[in-house]
């Protein structure tokens, strides 16, 4: 079971992807602004996060720059989720370190596999590692 | 008890007529004062009080609508079987359940599924919209149609849209040309995203003007909304007697690169408005259109000068070389600022062997104002 985190101000979208990840198997938390978001962050480890980009404190670029700033938080998957889809936005998304990127409207089938992709590689990578030391 | 308060009321009258002229109407303003103020607190409250009740309603009706959707939509086992949408079967009980026979939840309902489908496509927004469907929402959505009110016929038009749900064109044709600026645009989107054949039918039939704002909106829905049946709209550009209508086709020639438009199009170099002409030269220049260039040369003298600085602009975009010669002469005669700049602008823009060499030419012959001209348009990083 893996851990995952969803930063998204608007209520509905929240519940929404929390409940189709808890059917997925997943241990979802949630945050509905930036601050909550980096409190959260601080407190526990995630597997993936799953961040929009405009929201109240901080946007979701920041929540990923920050992310791949921490030396102990670098290897945490993250999927950016939002409406914004200007290709400036999206490059910058993966510019800072965003695995991937859906744009709102998303479809759940889609999430769930990208999440499981995204899990795979993490798993794999992490294998490597363990061989290489 | 009545009668006292008759002869009071009385005896004050009297006492008021007996007043100074001044006094009287300051008085007056000071009664009409208080009673707007009561009133106005009173409207306040009330407003208050009413929105503080719907607040407490959505609050409670809020989780089992979620629950409702979750259930039936979000976790349905159904979901990523490869079942058709259209066969997959909702729990009859908790569709009737009697809290969805209620106008307010149901408004809730609409609302919130709407939100889902916001954020939702492919199954799950096939899915949200059979609960609709299947939940008879859309007889609400078409009994506020038929309201007096247009705020909620603009709801109504907003729903089926975005629930997807074709209305006939009896009912949103009229709409489309409403006197109500609000709901002729809402209509006109709702009409360009529903109608599969005819997108732009209301085209026909639009007396009403189609403000910029409104241009823009529509150029959005058009450009994005999926499977749209574009026409040809040159149709519009020579028998629409709306001149927005003919404005706003000229702009989607241009975007959609309709060059079997261009002889409609020239055909409006010849129209008494010159903002039209203007509009037509800016669409011919887009269009890249080379048999436009000439017949734009020799209006060119009795042109305004907002169409002159649009037909250089035009030549410069279509670039096809041959009238280098013209440019440079309005580039060296002419006493508008304007008007250098933008020739100066359409030589560069040639970007050819002749056109380079004409450039270096007049950089040596001409005065220190042009040189300077020609310096700023040769900057690729000056745009304006």
């Amino acid at each position: 079971m893996s851990n995952i985190l969803v930063i998204e101000d608007d209520d509905i979208m929240l519940k929404a992807i929390r409940n189709i990840l808890r059917k997925d198997g997943h241990e979802v938390l949630t945050a509905k602004d930036g601050k909550e978001a980096f409190e959260k962050l601080d407190n526990e480890q995630y597997d993936v996060v799953i961040t929009d980009l405009m929201m109240p404190y901080a946007n979701g670029l920041e929540v990923v720059s920050r992310l791949r700033a921490n030396t102990d938080k670098r290897h945490v998957g993250i999927i950016v989720c939002s409406s914004v889809g200007n290709e400036e936005t999206i490059t910058e998304a993966f510019r800072l370190g965003a695995d991937d990127y859906l744009k709102k409207p998303i479809m759940a089938g889609e999430l769930m596999i990208r999440i499981r992709k995204l899990l795979a590689n993490r798993s794999a990578n992490l294998k490597l590692v363990t061989k290489k030391k | 008890m009545w009668k006292d308060l008759v002869d009071l009321l009385f005896q004050a009258y009297e006492q008021f007529s007996l007043l100074p002229l001044f006094i009287e109407i300051a008085l007056a303003f000071i009664i009409i004062a208080i009673a707007a103020t009561i009133f106005a607190y009173g409207a306040i409250l009330y407003k208050r009080y009413r929105t503080y009740v719907h607040e407490k309603r959505v609050a409670f009706i809020s989780p089992i609508i979620e629950e409702l959707i979750t259930d039936q939509v979000l976790l349905n086992e159904n979901l990523g079987k490869d079942i058709p949408t259209e066969e997959i079967e909702f729990d009859k009980e908790a569709l009737s359940n009697k809290v969805y026979k209620k106008p307010f939840v149901r408004q809730i309902l609409i609302e919130t599924l709407i939100q889902y489908r916001k954020n939702f496509r492919g199954e799950v927004g096939e899915l949200l919209r059979k609960l609709y469907i299947d939940m008879d929402l859309q007889k609400d959505s078409f009994a506020k149609m038929k309201s007096m009110r247009w705020e909620r016929k603009i709801k109504a038009v907003v729903e089926l849209t975005q629930m997807d749900i074709s209305i006939s064109d009896v009912t949103i044709l009229p709409l489309t040309n409403s006197t109500n600026p609000s709901l002729r645009a809402a209509a006109r989107n709702a009409y360009i995203q529903l109608s599969k054949n005819e997108p732009f039918k209301f085209f026909d039939i639009a007396t009403e003007p189609l403000l910029p704002w409104d241009q823009l909106e529509m150029f959005k829905i058009i450009t994005t909304t999926k499977d749209i049946a574009i026409p040809n709209f040159s149709r519009w550009v020579s028998y629409s007697s709306n001149k927005s209508v003919v404005s706003f086709c000229l702009k989607l020639i241009a975007h959609y690169d309709q060059q079997s438009a261009i002889p409609a199009v020239m055909e409006l170099l010849n129209n008494k408005d010159h903002y039209f002409r203007a509009d037509a030269i800016i669409c011919l220049g887009k269009l890249s259109a080379e048999v436009a260039e000439e017949k734009m040369v020799r209006i060119y003298n009795h042109q305004p000068l907002n169409c002159q600085v649009e037909i250089l602009k035009a030549m410069g975009a279509i670039a096809s070389g041959k009238y280098l010669e013209f440019l440079k002469t309005e580039f060296l005669y002419s006493s508008n600022f304007d008007i250098r700049m933008n020739a100066a602008r359409a030589i560069i823009k040639h970007n050819t062997q002749n056109s380079r060499l004409l450039v270096e030419e007049l950089m040596e012959m001409t005065h220190e104002e042009n040189q300077l001209i020609i310096k700023h348009c040769l900057n690729p990083l000056i745009k304006y």
